[in-house]
Parts: C-alpha cells; structure tokens; sequence
C-alpha cells in the first residue's frame, strides 16, 4: 500500500534549481549560456541599424521614468497606528464571524459580541483595528474615507451585491484604499464545475472593478459557525504582511477613529436640561498628520467643533517592546475594544479605568494612586470655601507679617493674592498665588521660605557648593516627582472643578509642568506646593522691584534685605526702565514696559486700560474689589501666567548670578553704585540675550479678549462722562507706526578699534573657524593624502610631515595616557579621515551616475532625516507643544457644545470619526466642480434639486447648479445634467482644497431600488465670484416703420433701462438684424432701432441677454449619528419639489400651451395663377398659357332637331327591327350548316389523299425492289469479269 | 449648522498689515477695533486705506466693512487671485510699506501675479524698494521662488513728498515651497550698494559712495557702489538722495542697511557725507547683529517657514526686531498653517536665537 502511495520523484522543469541545472548541463557539454552565445556569434547581436538603436532606447528610458513617482518626504510616523481593516458586506455574508474569527487568530480570545472597532495586536509590528461596516450608505461613506484595508465579503452563492459596487465607487473617490475580496458561502456548490466557473466569472469581475490581478480570498466552508482554521490564518497573515500606499487625503489631515466616548457634561446640567448641549471626550489613535490642540474637527454625522482639549494616554494596545524574538507571547497577543466591552487598563486625565476581565496589560498599580488622594483630599477638607477665605493669610516676603482677608480691604492696592519668594541659589523670584483653600499649605510654605534662606545662606559662603547642592536636589526631585506629579494633579483636578478656566489654561499647565521637570533645580524646593509658590514669586518680586526702585521703595525694604538677587533684579529692570522711554521699543524693553505696566495697573485703580497688553494684566491681577469674589479665579490665573514671564526671564538671571556674584557679596547696598553703567550694561546684554522667547510668544494669552470689562470698570464721572486719560506706552503700541525696520536704540561707536573689531571676523579677511580655515583645510588634505605608494614601481611616496603635525602625534600619544578625550579625537579624526575618503571614493565613482530624480530623493531623505532628528531628544510632553500630536499615538479629545443627541442616542455600531479641517476648511463657500452623472444611475440630475455631497470629511446636503462651458468661457446654466458627458457644478458648501473626489446621492434615508451613487466629479476651483448665467430673451414689437428705421416697443419699461442697451443687437424672428439706437419720449420704454432690412408690423423684435444666476446658498450637514438608535439610515433633509408634489398629491398645473392635442390639418387650397392681359401679351408663345381646354358646348343653331314619330311608324319601325332580327337568325344557322359540310368534305379528302399516298409508297417500294435485284445481279456480274461475260 | 470661522479681534492700527496679510493667508476674518480711537484724527489714515484697497484688488471675494469714523475695520478675507494689478499707493509710506505685504501674498496667489505700484519708492520710515530687491528676493529663492518671471524692476524713482515713482513686480505662483535650513550664515565677501540722486546734483551720489567707502574699506576690499542718477520723467516728483548697501556672505546671506536724505522741506538737509557714513555704520551695526536673515525680513522668512510643507526649517536669526515678534505672537493665534509654533531655541551664544518651524500639518 505505502509504496503505491509514494509519489515518484520528478524533475524540476521550471524554477531556478532547474535553470541552474540546465545551465550545468551546457557547460558540461562546452555549449555555454547567453554571454558566450554572444560571443560565438557576434554577428547576430550586432548593431543593425543605428536609428532602431536608438528608438529601442528612447523607449526603454520612456518606460524607467514611466515608473518614477516624484519623490515626497517620507512623513510616516516611527510608531504607525493601527491598521483600518473594514469588513464590508452586504447582509448575512458572515462580516462579523469573520472579524471573531481574526481576532481569535490573532490574540486567542473570543468576543461574542462585537459593537465599534477592535484593537488587536497583529505581529512585531502591526496592529489592526477592525471595525464591521454595514450596508447604510452613511457608515459605507464613513469609512470609506479612512479605512486602510477593506476585506470586501461577497456570498459566492449570490453573486455581487449592489452595495459591493457601491461601496468600491466610494472608494474610488475618496482615495483607493487596498482592497482584498473574500469569497464566502462557497461551501452551497454542490458540483465543484460549478462552484469553478463562478468562482473565475467573480474573479474578474472584481478585477475589472479593482484592478487586474487583485487579491481575491475563498473561505470554502464554515466549519462548527467558523471559518476553518487555516483559511483564517492565511488571512491574516495576508492583512498582517500587505503594503500600502499612502493617500492623499489621508496622509494631510489628521484623524481619529474613535474607540470609546465618555460624557462630561456636569450631571446638574443635564438634570435642569436634559436637552443641553454636552461635552464630551473621545478616544482613538491619532491618523494621518499632526494634531494640534484648539484646532477645527469634522464629526461626520454630528457637525463642526472645535477641539476644546487634547491629550494623549499610554498606549493601551502597545506593540511589543523587544522587536529581537521572532513570535509575539501571549501576553502581548492584546485586544482592545472598550466598545464592546474589552480593554486593559486606561489612564485618562482625571481617572483611571481597570478593566477585570479579559486584557492581561498594564499591571502597574502605582500609578492608580492619584484618583486614591483626590479621593482622601476631597473627604479631608472640612471647612467650607468662605471660612477658609477669611481666615488665609498671605506672606508678601518671607519675613514680613501675614495679611488676612480684612488687610486686602483696607490696603486696597497691594496684591494682596500673591507671595513673592526668592530661590537664593537660582536666583529667581517666585510668586506664589494663595487662595482659600490652600490655607494648611501656606504654613508649610513658611517652613520652606526658610529652609531655602538657609539653602541660600549656603550659597553664598561657597559656591563651590552649588553644583553638589543641585544635584543632590537631582536626586531627590527624581525620588518624589512621580509622587508630586500625583499631587499636582489632584490639585489641578480640584481647580477644574472650582473654576472654569479659560480654555488655553490647562495646555500651558502642561507646559509648566513638562518645564519643571527639565529643570532639575527648579525643583529643588522640598515641596511641589512650593516649587510653583516660588516660580510665581519671583517674577513678582522682579517686577515690584522696579516699583520700589521708582515709586515707593521704603515701603518694603524689608524685602531688599532679603536677598541679593533681588537687588540684581533691579538693576535689570531699572537699566530697562531707563531705556524704554523711547518711542519705539525693542523686543526686551516692549517687554519690560508690560511689566511695569503691570506694575501701574496694579498700583493705582483708576489708571485705565486701552489695550489688550492692560487685559493681560488685568488677568493677573484682579482688582481688590474683584478678589473676594474671584479670589480663585485670580489665583488660579496668576499660576498660569506669571510663571511663563517667570521663566522668560529666569535665564537673564542666571546668566547675571554668574557675572555679578563678585560685586553682589560685598555689600547689600553696593548695587547703588554706578548703577547707570551697570544699567547700560545690563540693557547690552538684554539687547543681546533675547528674553525667553518661546514663553514670551506662546505663554501669553490671547488679545482683546476682555475689552468690554475694561470699558465697565473705567471710572465715570457723573454717570455721564469718562474720564479719557492719555493712553501710556502701550496705546503707543497699539496704534504705533507700522514699520518692519529694526531701528537701532543705541549704535556703537564704530570709529573705535576694539568695536570694529568685534565683527572683523565676520568677514571673508576675518578668522576663521578652526574646521574651516583654508591654511588648516589645507594642511589637513596634505597629511590625507600625502602619502601614497606607487604600485607600479613599488616606491613608497612619504608625505612632507612637517614637524609640527609629528609632534602633535607624539604629543597625542602621551596625552592619550593622560585623558581620554585625546582617545576621543583621535577616533574622530580618523573618522574624519575614513569620511573623506569615502566622500573621494563616492565623487569619484558615482559622478554621472546620479539622475536628477535621485538628488531630487536624496534631498528628501535627508529632509525626512531632519524631521524626525529634529524632535527626537525631547519628550512627549515638550514635543507636542510644538508639532502637536503625532499620529500613533492615543489621544483624548475633549469635545464641548455636542448636540445632546449624540450621546442619548449613541450606538457603538456606527463609527466615530474625527476628521481634522485644514487651514480654511472650516469656512464656507462657493465650490466648482466637475461632476458627471453615474453612467449606473437611472436618472439625470436636476439643477436646483438638493443633493447629499460628500466632499473631504464631510456629508452634507446642498442645493448645486449645473452648467457647461461655452467655447467663449461663459458658464452656462444647465436645467439637467447631460446623460454621458462631465458638466460643472456649483455649490455653497464648505471649502475644500482642490482636487478632492467627492460623489453624490439623492439620499440617504433607506433602500433605494438602483444603484445609490447619483454622480461623481472632482473639486475644480473656490472661485467666489458667481459666472453661472442663463439665457434670458427680450422681446418688442415695432409700433412705427420706416424705410429701415423702427419704433420699438414693449421691450423695456423705461428710458434710463434702454440707455443701458445703448448700440445692443437685436434681430427679428425672421432673421433681420439690427442695433438699439436711442430712447424715445413715448411710450416709456420705447425706442428707435435700425435693421438691415424693413420690418413688418407683424415682427417680433428680440434681444438675447444673459442673466446672471444667484447659488442657493443652502448647507445642511447630514447629521445622521443623531438619529435615534435603529433610524440612523433614516435621515432625510430638505426634498426635491418632485418628491414634494408626490407626497402632498400636487399635480403640476402645466401650461396650457405646451399641452399636447390632435393635430388639424386643413387641406391647401391654391389660387389660380392669374397672368395680367399685358404680360400675356409680351409673353413668347412657347410660355403663353394655351387655350386648349376642353371643347366647350355645341351651340344650339348646330345642334340637331330631336326626331318624334308617330305610332304607325313606331309599329314599322317595330316589324322591320323584327324581320331584321329573324333573318339574321336564319342566316346564322345556314352559315353554321355550311360549315359543318365543309368540314365533312375535308375530311373525306383528306381519307383519299391517304390511300393515294399509300398506294403510291407500295409502288415505289416495288420498283425499287426490282431495281435493286437488278443492280446487285449487275454487280454480281461484273465481279465474275469478261471470262464470263465471254460465257 | 453652518460654520463660519469665528473672526478674531484686535484693538489698534499698529500692526495692521501683518494682521491682514495673516487673515488672508488663513482664511479668518478679523475685525480690528479702536483704529487711533483717542486721536484727534481718528480711524485709518490714507495709506492704510490703501493697503487695504490694495489687498482687495489682489483677493476674490473680500468682504471689507470700515465704520463711520474709521475705527472700526471687519475684513473677511476671499480667495488670493492675483493677475495683473495696478496700484496707486499712498505717498504718505513708501512703496515698500505695500510690498513687504506683496511679497507674503505674492507666491500663493491663483493666478501670477505682475502688479505695478506708484508712489514713493524711497524714503526713511520703510524698507526701500532698492533693499527689498536685494534682500528679500534672494531670501524668496531660498523658498523655491524663482524663475523667469519673478522680478522686482524699479522704472522710476519717487521720493517723499511728491511721489511718482513707479516698481514693477512680478511673482509666478507656488504651491510648495522648500523647507531651508539657514543656520550658516557664513562670511562676508563682498558689499554692494546704491546710491541714487533725483533732481539733484548728480555729484552727490559720488559723495556719498565716497564716504562710505572709507568706512567699509577698513573691513574688506570688495566693495562697489553703484551710482543711479534717475532724470527726467524717471525721477520722481521731488528731489532727494540716499544710499542702500547690502553685504552679501559666503553661504549666500544678504544684510542691509539704508539711509535716505530729509523730504523736501522737512528737516535740515543732510550732508551726503554724513549719510554715506551713517548708512555704512548702519550696516556694521547690522552685521554685528548677525544671523542667516537681515532684520528686516526676518518675519517674511518666518512666514514663509510655516506655510512650506510639513517638514522642518531650521533658521538663524540676530536679535528679533519687535516687528517679528509681533508676528510671532499674531500667528499664535491666527494660525496661518495650523497653530503652526516656533520651536526657539536659544544657543549658548549671546546674540542669536534659532528659530525652528516644526512640521506644520499642510
């Protein structure tokens, strides 16, 4: 049995073993392969013809660059995103048993119920996100425009289904995702012929849909509910290994596939309003390009918003760390669907979600702690918010006496909210904001004010100390920073909870927060309460030290005391102070005046403000009327905004501590001394060092914001009047000259030598840089390749080694053994070395070789380099500040203002897309198009008529125009579209870049019998001026004629309109043209008109026109995700007045005149042709009119007498016709007697002349007979001769 | 629910040109308020109004709304169309007042621009239109924007008071501009100039390249100062003269000085010598402050950084003029590609700060 069963082994015939072998054969037989055949017969391969030479080639290189892409900057993130698997299908095809089917091939786990997408990871490298797509048009439009991969499902049994076409002209539109068809219920052919041929005819069928060659899977059977095993796992290792292309749209904007929503709103809200509007936050990996916070997104099937808050969450589907292994382990085998109910754990914002079953990731229980405090923190507070206000203190400086509430009022103008604080060792003033309910903690802050005087104390005996202090602080910042960063949240939790902040507030939190971690020894301070306290302070402290300076410094001179740094402060702000009296004011000194102004403000109440600079400072420092109120809010803004001109000047100071620290520790008053140089010098340097620009730029808030406030503060004078203060510097600014120059505030002095000295090297004939000075690049290029050995003679060539480079090697050797570094550059320098060469090497070999398309992708690589180098070192925190959030990574999104129909009537089965809008996408108006009607469509489009668009992101339903260009570039209206042909489109809709797909259906709302894609086209241009004119037909009639001269009437309704068609051409329906001339008197609107011909009164005179045609300007978003649960295929917008008329049973009453009705014909008649007696005359007689008609009537003299007889004749007349009659008869029958003896006669005769005949034959044969006898007898003689004869 | 991008709202003329031109380019409408509202000549001055009939003559579809008084200005921006354009701008500012503005808009445009600008063509307060063309064209080609088409050609010569100078310029469109990476700014190599006189003596442009020579012979011996003596019809409507230099450096970095002589009846008149000195000194001062962009482009380059595409530019700049920090803080929140930041980074040096455009998202 076995051996029968073994299959024989055969050769190979094809493939590359087989070729080797062939090609061993020949060289065993000396025949050789293709090299030696050209060889052996040079002939046949030579040049045969130069031009066909050339053509060949022509061609070939016609079809290389054919291949070329033009080359992009490679723009795909480090870490993609999933993969957007759709599984699309009409009904009962088995979508949703083959998605439980990958799923459980991937991660070996079941999900009974699937609603919305599924994570899953895939491989090393790949995870998918796998999400079921229906059949209502919405969800096919939907996720059309952001899947990936679509697994197309067809019933084999069936056939292709309309929604199968649908859905891949869909995509054909809005970019071509990949896609695969999978063939399934093949398992229903009963005759495998059968299932062959349907199998090949739904091939390439799809081909031809897809492209020729598309991948088409077979599921033959399901096997206990699923697909067999092994079919799955070819699938998937099909979906896990596939390529893609990236597309246009896709690849430009960015967007999320929402995996999860949460509602926001307060629960008061919706108990008093069960109706308002709802914030919401939504969950999804970030696709496509960066997102940045506060920018425009599109939901499709909810609306336009604004994205209120974005950030990102760990990973909670991460790939898997180690990428050496080479299979994934079951840990890693993740699946992530919280919408059906699976995920890990997930860390957001405010809480943190754990998932019990199901997931094995994300085990880290420390991190759960922060929702634990906020707990604790809320169950430990105690007093109320009021009480706590009242009795807070607040401590200006370290050492002076706490103010309470009741000093605020009194004092009125100090700030009371604030508490400066210097960090001696950094030198930076910190201000820190107190409110009610940081009352306990504003003890502590005590304890730490003097822990950092004795810190500073320190300091300032050696500063030698500093840098161990610092890292020493290192070290333990790193200890309780993860638990500060708990900290820090639940108190931010809390604030968020109080006050509504201003939408920008918590980003830069973020950033201050991400800042304080990069700054080790910002952090120093032993408490994270502190650290922010401290930060606030000192930018305080900076600013009132110019105040102190100014206007009342003996006030708190206490504070002087306190530090040197503060002194430093001053002299900084002072030098700025002096200088920005100048109208025009340099970047550092614009910002020193906002500080002082701030200062002013803050100082004296009724100093007003007139610019958005002023409301800044408002913000921050509210007035003491406004403080109890908004005691919280002010504190919390100071936070925010005081720390970012905290830190745009904290480098300044740093930079100063250094210089100055040798003058500073002599005296506490020493800094009054030649204040002014120090002042110029301290405004040089400003000059120089730019402020912190990043926070300058970015940490400031919005402008004019508050300006109405301002305007209800301003002091009034009776109610009537208000007092108009002249604006100070900073109206200067807002009304100031607009000018780009840079002007120079204070120009060196460049008759000096040492100052043009200063920038000698700037020049050609200054110095140059080390690597870059020609003597040194020289030298160097000299010891590269000085030495070479000359092969053919086998002389060794030394290089002229100077002395001085020998030495330096002698000199490297033994500094090698010394330090490191040594060991360190002379590794570069013979990197250096290595680099050259190869760079000679390169020039030398790949010269010519280079094509303009490869530098072209040369230069793109290196872009792409420089991208992703460029933010590569920093992290996340800090990187999303400035690129925004990049694809790959999860992402919350804060959503406010969401119809509360969203999340009332939410169904994890349709997704939830968040399409990013580009620069001007969000605006709306007129869009052209290119459309053409779907040649699978049954009917034609009508101009007016609403129709459902979707363009980029959006659904939407609006009212377009139709038209087609004439060859003179007017656009004209079209009532239809035309069947076959392209025809423009206009529409008012949002904007959308040119060149986006779009297509367009009449609805939808439920099944439609045909094929649901009414047109397709392209978006052509944004033009807002409306050129759509339609042909419009004046008409007159001629009152008065003359030769060719009319008067027209009718046409217009007054002089002035005639005035306007001055010299326009009208024509007449008979074809005679001619040109308005010029009103007339009366009637009104009348007017004189020249043709080329007289007219008849009968005329009708017209003038084509053409009118201009106004776009509805009409937009309404498909809002179908708002529809209730089970309707969302159900949404129906404005109707065409067709559907209209049918629903309310309105006949259209037509015109009567277009009615159809039999058709009378009456019969011609034609006159005779009347020739005058003259012409008659003139005529020739060949064309006179001859008189040849019928013979008239005989007249009467010729015409018999009528002849009468009498009875006696009649009678004779009677007899005689009788007699007549009787002889003719008599004489007809003899003659017929006659006749009949004639023939007898002949007959008889004819008898006779027979027998005579025969007698007469009988005869001759006789004779004839005797006559023959005789003959032969004659003969018979004659034979015999004369013997006889003779006889 | 249609959704119209809420405008944004300032509060004072200063700054208006940025303003507008940043609204043109994103597509959000602004309203700016209290336009010299405590002035005793309230609302918008003539050349304003200009630059603004200007914008208008060059977009499709602009809505601009100005109250009574002037003090108010809405504008909803339309679609930059371009074409051919002329333009009488105000004499008040010189033509570059407007051009700086053109050339933003300039390689956006649907169709190329050529737009012909009358006025001044010179004068103190702005950038002449001699400086722009040597510098801000180069900086322009940086960005890709370049060919045959694209030139700035100064037909006639006009100072202040009078006017009649005549600029022609022409842009081809862009859609993609290269990223740069400027942060090289190598060594001088050689100084160019021009110095130009209109109905005057002639001799005084001499006089000028003389003065300037001595001071700029000291660093480097390649210079050459070109003279342009404008008559006739060509030279304007009043008489004056000045001096521009440009110092161009080894990596292709052009920094500028200029001065320009008192209007006609303004001021005490200027010895050419002394102008020649004081634009040359001018100049040093401009190279002490250093960076890849002279100071008065430094904003256009960072303009053009944003709306390139995705990728990274990198440039290098002196110290920030308080007109490109205005710009920087106005497209904070009027992004132009969205909420495109500046990644600043200050290097160790004192004098410069490097700024990075990030990759904006297209």
């Amino acid at each position: 049995m076995e051996t029968k069963d073994q299959k024989k082994h055969r050769k190979k015939n094809s493939g590359p073993k087989a070729e080797k072998k062939k090609k061993r054969h020949l060289q065993d037989l000396q025949l050789g392969d293709e090299e030696d055949a050209r060889k052996r017969n040079p002939k046949a391969f030579a040049v045969q013809s130069a031009v066909r030479m050339a053509r060949s080639f022509h061609r070939t290189q016609d079809l290389k660059t054919k291949k070329h892409h033009i080359p992009v900057v490679d723009r795909t993130p480090l870490e993609p995103p999933p993969i957007v698997v759709v599984v699309m299908g009409p009904p009962k095809v088995g979508k949703s048993t083959l998605i439980q089917c990958l799923i459980r091939n991937f991660t070996r786990q079941k999900l009974t119920e699937i609603r919305g997408p599924v994570t899953i990871v895939s491989g090393k490298k790949r995870r998918l996100t796998i999400i079921e797509c229906g059949c209502d048009i919405n969800m096919m439009i939907d996720l059309a425009k952001v899947a990936d991969l679509v697994l197309m499902l067809i019933d084999a049994s069936f056939g292709f289904e309309m929604e199968t076409f649908e859905f891949l002209n869909i995509c054909q539109v809005h970019g071509f995702p990949k896609i695969m068809g999978i063939l399934t219920h093949l398992d229903s052919f009963k005759h495998n012929k059968q299932l062959k041929k349907t199998k090949k005819r739904l091939k390439h069928r799809f081909w031809t849909e897809v492209y020729p060659g598309a991948k088409l899977f077979y599921l033959s059977g399901m096997v206990h509910g699923e697909y067999q095993n092994q079919e799955i796992h070819n699938l998937g290792r099909f979906i896990t290994v596939m390529k893609f292309r990236p597309l246009t749209w896709q690849t430009s904007h960015p967007y999320i596939l929402a995996d999860r929503m949460e509602d926001l709103t307060n629960p008061e809200d919706i108990r008093t309003n069960s109706k308002c509007d709802r914030k919401v936050s939504l969950y999804g990996y970030l696709r496509g390009a960066h997102l940045k916070n506060k920018s425009q997104i599109h939901m499709p099937g909810v609306g336009d918003f604004a994205v209120s808050d974005v950030s990102f969450l760990p990973d909670p589907c991460a790939r898997p760390e180690q990428q050496k292994k080479r299979c994934l382990n079951e840990k890693e085998k993740l699946v992530y669907a919280p919408l059906s109910g699976v995920g890990g754990v997930l860390y957001d914002k405010d809480a943190v979600y754990v998932d019990l079953g199901g997931s094995h990731g994300f085990q880290e229980s420390e991190e759960v702690r922060p929702t634990h405090e906020l707990v604790q923190s809320l169950i430990s507070t105690h007093s109320t918010i009021d009480a706590k206000m009242a009795s807070s203190r607040v401590t200006l400086f370290s050492d002076s006496k706490p103010l309470g509430s009741e000093d605020i009022d009194n004092q009125g103008l100090l700030m009371p909210k604030e508490e400066k604080q210097v960090d001696l060792k950094t030198g930076r003033v910190r201000r820190k904001a107190v409110f009610g309910d940081e009352e306990d903690e504003s003890g502590d802050s005590d304890d730490e004010d003097d822990e950092e005087m004795s810190e500073g104390d320190r300091l300032e005996n050696s500063s030698s100390d500093e840098t161990e202090e610092e890292e020493d602080a290192e070290m333990t910042d790193k200890q309780y920073m993860s638990g500060k960063g708990i900290k820090r949240q639940k108190l931010e939790l809390e604030e968020d909870v109080e006050v509504d902040l201003p939408a920008f507030a918590d980003s830069d939190d973020d950033l201050e927060r991400s800042s304080v971690e990069e700054e080790a020894e910002e952090a120093d301070e032993s408490s994270e309460e502190e650290d922010s306290t401290a930060e606030e302070e000192r930018g305080i402290l900076q600013s009132k030290a110019v105040r102190e300076g100014t206007k009342r410094g003996p006030l708190q001179t206490n504070g002087v005391s306190d530090s040197l740094h503060l002194e430093k402060s001053l002299t900084v702000k002072k030098a700025a102070l002096t200088t920005s009296d100048s109208g025009h004011c340099t970047a550092e000194e614009a910002f020193a005046s906002e500080d002082e102004s701030e200062e002013n403000s803050s100082v004296s109440t009724e100093e007003e403000e007139g610019s958005e600079n002023e409301k800044v400072i408002r913000k921050k420092f509210p007035r003491p009327s406004q403080v109890v109120s908004s005691q919280k809010l002010g504190s919390e803004n100071l936070t925010e905004e005081t720390s970012d001109i905290e830190d745009l000047l904290k480098e300044e100071e740093d930079y100063k501590e250094e210089n100055n620290y040798s003058t500073e520790t002599s005296g506490a008053l020493k800094w009054k001394e030649d204040l002014s140089r120090k002042a110029a010098e301290a405004f040089l340097r400003q000059q120089q060092t730019a402020p912190n620009l990043r926070k300058l730029i970015y940490g400031t808030v919005t402008e004019d914001n508050e300006e109405e406030e301002d305007g209800d503060t301003r002091e009034e004078l009776g109610g009537l009047f208000r007092v108009s203060q002249p604006a100070r510097e900073c109206k200067h600014k807002a009304d100031s000259l607009d000018c780009s120059r840079f002007h120079v505030e204070a120009p060196h002095d460049w008759d000096l030598e040492e100052v043009m000295n200063s920038i000698r090297d700037c020049f050609v004939t200054g110095k140059w840089e080390e690597d870059k000075d020609a003597a040194k690049i020289l030298a160097e290029d000299e010891e590269l390749y000085g030495d070479f050995e000359d092969l053919e003679t086998g002389d060794v060539h030394k290089g002229k080694s100077g002395p001085d480079t020998q030495t330096d090697d002698t000199e490297e050797e033994v500094k090698e053994e010394i330090d490191p570094s040594a060991e360190e550059s002379a590794k570069k320098k013979h990197l250096d070395k290595k680099r050259k060469l190869k760079e000679m090497f390169d020039a030398e070999y790949d010269e010519g070789e280079s094509t303009y398309f490869d530098d072209l992708k040369g230069e793109m690589q290196k872009q792409a380099q420089l991208n992703r180098a460029e933010f590569e070192d920093q992290d996340d925190e800090a990187r999303v500040q400035y690129e925004g959030f990049r694809p790959g990574m999860y992402v919350r999104i804060e959503i406010e203002n969401v119809p509360c129909e969203f999340v009332l009537n939410f169904d994890p089965h349709y997704p939830i897309i968040l399409g990013g809008l580009g620069n001007s996408e969000g605006n709306i108006g007129y869009v052209q198009m290119r459309l053409k009607k779907h040649r699978w469509y049954k009917k034609i489009l009508k101009s007016r008529d609403p129709i459902i668009f979707s363009v980029g992101w959006r659904r939407f339903q609006t009212i377009p125009l139709y038209y087609i260009e004439d060859h003179n570039g007017r656009q004209r209206l079209l009532k239809y579209t035309p069947q076959h042909m392209h025809c423009g489109a206009t529409f008012w809709g949002p904007i959308t870049p040119q060149g986006t797909g779009f297509l367009a259906i009449q609805s939808v709302s439920g099944m439609m019998p045909d094929f649901r894609i009414a047109a397709t086209g392209v978006v052509l241009d944004l033009d807002k001026s409306i050129k759509i004119v339609k042909k419009l037909k004046l008409t007159g009639f001629p009152y008065k004629i003359f030769k060719n001269t009319s008067f027209i009437k009718g046409m217009f309704n007054s002089a002035l309109e005639v005035a306007k068609f001055e010299g326009a051409v009208i024509r007449t329906v008979s074809g005679i043209r001619g040109q308005i001339k010029k009103a007339l008197r009366t009637p009104e609107g009348a007017f004189r008109a020249t043709f080329e011909d007289k007219l008849l009164m009968s005329d009708i005179v017209f003038m084509r026109t053409w009118y201009p045609v106004s776009v509805p300007a009409f937009y309404n978003p498909v809002t179908s995700l708002l529809k209730p649960i089970g309707e969302k295929d159900t949404w129906s917008g404005m109707r065409t007045t067709g559907q209209l008329r049918l629903a309310h049973g309105i006949k259209l009453k037509p015109n009567k005149d277009s009615l159809y009705k039999p058709i009378m014909r009456q019969k011609k008649h034609f006159n005779s042709l009347h020739i005058p007696k003259a012409l008659q005359k003139a005529l020739p007689f060949k064309n006179k009119p001859k008189t040849q008609g019928k013979a008239g009537k005989i007249p009467k003299d010729r015409r018999r007498p009528a002849v009468i007889r009498e009875p006696h004749e009649r009678k004779i007349l009677a007899l005689l016709d009788a007699l007549s009659t009787v002889h003719s008869q008599k004489m007809k029958k003899a003659k017929e007697q006659q006749h009949l003896q004639n023939k007898e006669h002949f007959k008889m005769k004819q008898k006779e002349e027979e027998e005579k005949l025969k007698r007469q034959k009988d005869l001759r044969k006789k004779v004839f007979r005797i006559q023959g006898q005789k003959e032969r007898r004659n003969q018979k003689s004659s034979l015999k001769g004369p013997k006889e004869q003779l006889k | 629910m249609a959704t119209q991008a809420h405008s944004l709202s300032y509060a004072g003329c200063n700054f208006l040109r940025q303003r507008l031109v940043l609204s043109t380019l994103s597509g959000r409408p602004v309203k700016i308020r209290k336009i010299r509202a405590r002035d005793d000549n309230p609302g918008l001055r003539d050349f304003e109004a200009s630059f603004i009939r200007l914008l208008d003559k060059i977009t499709n579809g602009s809505r601009i709304e100005i109250n009574q008084t002037g003090t108010t200005l809405y504008y909803q921006p339309g679609l930059l169309y371009g074409g051919s354009v002329e333009h009488d701008c105000s004499v008040l500012r010189s033509i570059g007042y407007y051009l700086e503005s053109l050339l933003c808009l300039a390689p956006f445009m649907k169709h190329p621009l050529r737009i012909v600008l009358r006025g001044v063509t010179n004068d103190q307060v702005d950038p002449s239109v001699d400086v722009l063309k040597a510098t801000a064209i180069p900086l322009l080609k940086q960005f890709g924007i370049d060919g045959e088409s694209f030139e700035l050609k100064i037909v006639r010569r006009g100072m202040p008071p009078g006017g009649g100078g005549e600029v022609f310029f022409s842009c081809p469109v862009r859609k993609v501009l290269k990223p740069i990476q400027l942060t090289d700014p190598g060594k001088i190599k050689r100084i160019r100039g021009m110095a130009y006189s209109v109905r005057v003596s002639p001799q005084m442009a001499n006089r000028i390249v003389d003065s300037a020579r001595s001071i700029l012979n000291k660093f480097i011996p390649d210079i050459y100062i070109y003279t342009d003596h404008m008559k006739g019809v060509n030279s304007g409507k009043s008489p004056g003269f000045g001096l521009s230099l440009v110092a161009e450096t080894t990596n292709g970095t052009f920094l500028s000085a200029e001065l320009a002589s008192n209007p006609q009846g303004q001021g005490a008149a200027v010895l050419p010598e002394d102008l020649g000195r004081n634009c040359a000194k001018l100049l040093l001062e401009e190279i002490y402050r250093g960076g890849c962009v002279d100071s008065t482009n430094q904003s256009l380059a960072l303009l053009l950084m944003t709306l390139g595409q995705q990728d990274v530019s990198k440039v290098l700049l002196g110290p920030l003029s308080p007109y490109t920090l205005v710009y920087l803080v106005v497209t904070r929140w009027m992004p132009v590609a969205p909420a495109a930041s500046f990644h600043i980074q200050q290097t160790g040096t004192l004098l410069r700060a490097r700024l990075t455009s990030p990759s904006p998202d297209g």
